[in-house]
């Protein structure tokens, strides 16, 4: 790999060509922001009830003392070893920001559907200490399209937005919620799904900047390089 | 601290997917745009690098060649750190704090991910310490490393120059000019190094360029309340603080708060 090699005068104007894209980009990247605060919201009427460390907790307690609530759909069917590799690259910057979200009134906790013992097992071998709980026992997943029965798997699944084949029972994805706190009401704002996740892999942000870039082409999909943290032969 | 959003439109779960499909066809041309800048960025030229700079680190003096230890590319944090400080910037700091999570998968994708402040090591290692934060990090203090890539300066004044001098004083920061507003500016830089051991600039972004490494933005975009920063200068310095410096109520964790 080489690019072309210039003098000092030469790069800064190439450079600076270059910076009015990415200011065009932070633009447009803001005026969609702005467009999804005024995303209409939807009255959750299903009480779901979780398992995690300390007990049951409906999806009202997981506010904590906070208005706003994101849930991180992990995927980690009831049948698997382990959560998934993609899931915990993103989980492992959940940690390092949690005090910077409570900050902003907004509470985190990550879902999963394997049974709680699974979840706290793979959850200490990782060293991470996030809220987590278990949506075993409720409808949780598959209401929110991070979750398909095999039938749904072969093509009928809907999956961030739109129907198709999966390639896995469960599927990523992040949900935000809001919660009354006069009438206790707890409303659905917004979910993301796919590559809608990108942004929370800080690591992409960061590759995005190489000269390699992402550098996937080779491989059978997109993120095949990613191991779970200890599992890297250089960890 | 808390305002409550009232009277926000509340409709079926039907008309909340209509509504959410046309959003996702502008975030999907997002999506598309941010692949596009990011194909362009990687034509960018490259500068090679003929100086000599000396870092002071956990292994002692290093070279910029050996900062990339086993790989060939390298993303240098520009962390604020001045030589008299007591602490670094509270903001680099809330961007450091996913460093960690980062670096480890970083360098199993041959990119060498650290941290590069002008104060003395020692202050560098103590604050360190005090953060939890594992990543490398050392100092250029010495070298005109921080100077060279736009992210030090020197204060109005610093030559002599009257009061009035002082005050049309300005810095050359984010490819463009401002007035001097601080001794250190962040930003963040990328080297290359060839099988041969020659070290190219690839690329440099300052101010808003690194805000994609933020990733709690990238949460708080999806909230309902957003990036909710409505002090007068509408950004993350009217909120953000060193990790251990929240102070958190008591927490109440019956349903409905207080």
């Amino acid at each position: 790999m080489q690019n072309a090699v210039v003098s000092r005068s030469e790069w800064l104007n190439s450079r600076k060509a270059f910076l009015a894209k990415e200011k065009e980009l932070t633009r447009r990247k803001d005026a969609l922001n702005k467009e999804r605060l005024s995303l209409p919201w939807v009255k959750v009427e299903k009480e779901y009830v979780f398992e995690g460390p300390e007990g049951s907790r409906t999806l009202g307690e997981l506010f904590g003392a906070k208005d706003q609530l994101l849930i991180y759909h992990f995927m980690f069917g009831p049948e698997w070893e382990q959560g998934c590799q993609s899931c915990s690259m993103a989980a492992d910057t959940i940690n390092g920001n949690l005090a910077h979200l409570n900050a902003r009134d907004i509470a985190l906790a990550v879902i999963s559907r394997a049974p709680l013992p699974k979840i706290e097992a793979f959850r200490k071998r990782m060293g991470w200490s996030f809220p987590w709980l278990s949506s075993f026992a409720n409808d949780f997943n598959s209401d929110f399209g991070v979750y398909f029965t095999p039938e749904q798997r072969g093509g009928s699944g809907y999956y961030n937005f739109g129907t198709g084949q999966h390639p896995s029972e469960e599927a990523p994805g992040i949900s935000a919620f809001y919660r009354n706190k006069g009438t206790g009401d707890v409303f659905h704002t917004y979910s993301s799904y796919a590559r809608g996740v990108e942004g929370l892999l800080g690591v992409y942000s960061l590759i995005d900047l190489t000269p390699n870039g992402r550098n996937e082409g080779a491989l059978a999909y997109p993120m095949a390089w990613v191991r779970h943290h200890d599992r890297y032969q250089t960890a | 601290m808390s305002t409550a959003i009232v009277d926000h439109e509340v409709v079926s779960a039907a008309k909340w997917t209509e509504a959410r499909k046309e959003l996702l066809k502008k975030e999907k041309e997002l999506t598309r745009q941010r692949e596009e800048v990011s194909r362009l960025r990687r034509e960018l030229p490259w500068e090679k690098i003929d100086k000599n700079y000396i870092f002071d680190g956990p292994r002692g003096k290093e070279s910029l060649s050996e900062l990339f230890g086993a790989n060939s590319q390298l993303i240098v944090y520009h962390f604020m750190f001045g030589p008299e400080w007591s602490e670094g910037c509270p903001f680099c700091s809330f961007l450091a704090d996913g460093i960690d999570a980062a670096e480890i998968h970083l360098k199993n994708h041959d990119v060498t991910l650290l941290a590069v402040s002008r104060a003395p090591y020692a202050k560098i290692a103590a604050f360190k310490e005090r953060m939890g934060w594992k990543f490398k990090w050392v100092s250029s203090s010495g070298s005109d490393f921080n100077f060279d890539y736009g992210v030090s300066f020197q204060k109005p004044g610093h030559n002599g120059s009257d009061e009035h001098a002082r005050a049309e004083e300005r810095i050359e920061y984010n490819y463009s000019t401002m007035p001097f507003f601080s001794e250190e500016m962040p930003g963040t830089s990328v080297f290359y190094k060839n099988p041969d051991g020659e070290i190219f600039h690839t690329y440099s972004s300052y101010a808003r360029g690194g805000e994609a490494q933020l990733i709690a933005y990238s949460y708080l975009d999806l909230t309902p309340k957003g990036r909710n920063e409505t002090g007068a200068r509408r950004d993350l310095t009217e909120w953000v603080k060193h990790h251990d410096k929240y102070e958190e109520p008591a927490a109440h964790t019956c349903c409905g708060g207080q």
